[in-house]
């Protein structure tokens, strides 16, 4: 298929965007929480990918390099942007509370459109919450983890990342999300206990 | 010995060694936490993939260089 593509071919082409298109997509979605962005991401990504085809080395494997390209410029778009507009608690670099409060408040503010209702639905459950809070480079790894099913020599790979450093985020990463979930439940008793 | 977080993992994917796995009948600090890692590994595994909007493969395509019959671009 891959060879096929690297001579042009559009049917090729078409036959790959439809078997990455929702894993790339995916792995977007949840990197930036914006559902018009990742498209728009993803979409600079296959373009990418597709016209840059023939520089495609055959030893790396091929959902690895979509994934690096579509991670880089996830992470190209947050950097850029300074402050990560997902983190619930407000931007990560807001370090009084005045400050969390504010660039939190500032997303609460906006109206919800249809497409927010829409990301509110596909994430807005505790776990996918949880992940929003992760700094993106641990998200970028329990994506591609979890979801995926990479294995840790293979995000290496992908993220540029050395094995060591895979680990520690992966096992940082569990440990945020196990605190996460346990605020949650503890809020959810402290609710609706006596 | 407390387990360490490779060991947990293991645990929680159900991998772990018979004789390591022992040490959680008696230690319950490394059973709580074995245990939340496996309740989060199960939610993470669970995560749906989510599809971008139906006209996506047309915008790429839209904007990549395709051969034409010729073999030209
Ligand atoms: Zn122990």
């Amino acid at each position: 298929m891959v060879a096929w593509a690297k001579q042009g071919h559009e049917a090729a082409f078409r036959e790959l965007v439809r078997r990455y298109e929702r894993p790339v997509f995916s792995l977007l979605y949840r990197m930036v929480r914006d559902r018009a962005l990742a498209e728009d991401l993803a979409q600079e990504t296959f373009i990418k990918v597709l016209n840059g085809i023939k520089s495609y080395k055959p030893e790396f494997k091929f959902s690895s390099w979509i994934f690096k390209i579509a991670n880089n410029a996830a992470i190209d778009h947050i950097r850029r942007r300074s402050i990560d507009t997902l983190s619930l608690d407000g931007a990560p670099d807001a370090q009084t509370p005045e400050a969390m409060k504010a660039t939190a408040i500032q997303l609460d503010a906006k109206g919800e459109t249809p497409l927010q209702e829409v990301e509110n639905r596909e994430l807005g459950s505790a776990i996918e919450r949880a992940i929003g809070r992760l700094r993106p480079e641990y998200r970028a790894c329990i994506l591609l983890r979890h979801v995926e099913g990479y294995s840790y020599e293979e995000i290496a790979a992908t993220l540029d990342l050395p094995l060591g450093t895979v680990k520690t985020y992966i096992h940082r990463a569990r440990n945020e999300l196990r605190g996460y979930l346990e605020d949650r439940r503890a809020e959810t008793r402290g609710r609706d206990g006596p | 010995m407390h387990l360490t977080p490779d060991e947990i993992e293991l645990w929680a994917e159900g991998l772990l060694g018979a004789a390591r796995t022992m040490h959680l009948t008696e230690c319950s600090l490394c059973l709580a936490e074995a245990e939340q890692e496996r309740k989060v590994l199960l939610e993470l595994v669970a995560l749906p993939r989510f599809a971008p909007s139906a006209r996506f493969a047309d915008h790429v395509m839209a904007q990549v260089k395709i051969r034409a019959p010729s073999g030209e671009f």
